[in-house]
């Protein structure tokens, strides 16, 4: 049985990859939370980011990371409104649409198949108001249901930061060029996430029925 | 004209990326436990095509090579690779996939990964100095180097030019496409029984 799905959505994902890098610049993601947690941080704190005419990004930072390559993350903080933050902001609105078209898809094929087989939608009907439920039949707990989302992005950004990058940055952008760092990233991503899913995955798992 | 082009190349962006499943966190962690790695495939695959779109178009002179954007290889890669890794198995997540599953389905779950992002990027702004300080930045420091020669901006390890990276992506693809479905058995997750 051939099931040709996954080539094409790496037909898509590739395309994309390319056309971006090809318009505009090589796709990002991570950098970007930093940005906007950094429009957090320097709304509460006035001082951390201040104005430097003298610098061609035209900012100065107290903090090191914000001062970088001549106070360009600076700058982007002070700045949102530019390429780099509304692309990633776009995001979730594209897939948005996938899931919104998926939705209609499978609404139109469960109208056509409860002509013919009733019962079968039914059950369907039921597993859709499972997912609150683990499989013990007890409401999974808000903390065991969230918490590991919450610490894995904590240090998926951490990480990713120290990388200068992440899975879209880093790997698959890097890779496509050929740059080293993406095939070091890639190799130590996997080192570390392999085992840990395998061994402390299925904790996780049970939390993860919805 | 920025803004617009952000809008659509992101919201493209988003869709391949729930369209390709990649966003969804179930399939992501059967890919890492490797007991489907129908995901591995796309993504192997897509970067291979990536690379054979990128050096056709460089070779036929369509490419502007000053769009190429190489990230320094140093000792934080490594351990920002590791540390990305551990998260990566815990949540089945990534920072892209995240934002995109925020408007899809397992929105709670997406949101809560995002909020806890950008928590960990905060930390890092903060502790950036003393890890500079401390010379992760420093060691194994190789600049921004490429497999092959694609600009003369970048170090390379190998004198092939776009022509390398074309095999590179072949070689990829072809890798995605021998790769097995799976490699390991699925492990159903736990049945604890009620023995009341």
């Amino acid at each position: 049985m051939h099931n040709w799905n996954w080539l094409k959505g790496a037909l898509l994902l590739g395309a994309v990859f390319f056309i971006a890098a090809f318009l505009v610049k090589p796709i990002g993601v991570s950098t970007q939370f930093s940005v906007a947690a950094g429009i957090v941080h320097s709304t509460l704190d006035q001082d951390v980011i201040q104005v430097d005419e003298t610098r061609d990004s035209g900012y100065r930072s107290t903090n090191a990371y914000y001062d970088k390559s001549d106070g360009k993350l600076a700058k982007s903080i002070k700045n949102p409104m530019n390429y780099d933050f509304i692309f990633v902001l776009a995001i979730p609105l594209g897939a948005l649409a996938g899931y919104l078209t998926d939705k209609i898809k499978k609404q139109k094929a469960g109208v056509s198949s409860a002509k013919t087989e009733d019962n079968s939608l039914k059950i369907s009907e039921q597993e859709l108001k499972m997912p609150e439920m683990n499989v013990r039949g007890v409401r999974t707990p808000f903390i065991k249901k969230y918490l590991p989302a919450y610490i894995g992005g904590f240090l998926l950004l951490f990480g990713a930061r120290m990388a200068d990058g992440c899975t879209s940055g880093h790997m698959f952008s890097g890779m496509m060029q050929g740059s080293v760092s993406g095939y070091i990233f890639a190799a130590s991503v996997f080192l570390a996430g392999i085992p840990v899913a395998r061994y402390l995955g299925k904790y996780f798992m049970e939390g993860m029925i919805d | 004209m920025t803004i617009l082009s952000a809008i659509i190349l992101g919201g493209l962006f988003g869709f391949a990326l729930y369209k390709s499943g990649a966003s969804d966190p179930k399939k992501l962690m059967a890919t890492l436990r490797l007991e489907d790695l129908t995901l591995m495939k796309t993504i192997l695959f897509g970067i291979g095509f990536a690379s054979i779109l990128l050096s056709v178009s460089s070779l036929v002179g369509l490419f502007d090579i000053s769009h190429l954007s190489i990230k320094t290889t140093n000792l934080g890669v490594i351990i920002g690779g590791l540390i990305f890794g551990i998260g990566f198995g815990a949540a089945g997540t990534c920072p892209g996939t995240c934002v995109a599953a925020a408007g899809s389905d397992g929105i709670k779950k997406a949101i809560s990964a995002v909020i806890g992002g950008l928590l960990g990027a905060f930390v890092f702004s903060l502790s950036y100095g003393w890890f500079k300080d401390l010379g992760l930045f420093d060691s194994l420091n190789a600049g921004k180097l490429t497999l092959f020669n694609i600009s003369d901006a970048f170090p390379s390890v190998i004198n092939l030019g776009f022509g390398g990276l074309l095999i590179m992506g072949l070689l990829l693809t072809a890798a995605a496409y021998v790769l097995p479905g799976s490699l390991a058995k699925a492990q159903p997750v736990k049945q604890t029984r009620n023995m009341n």
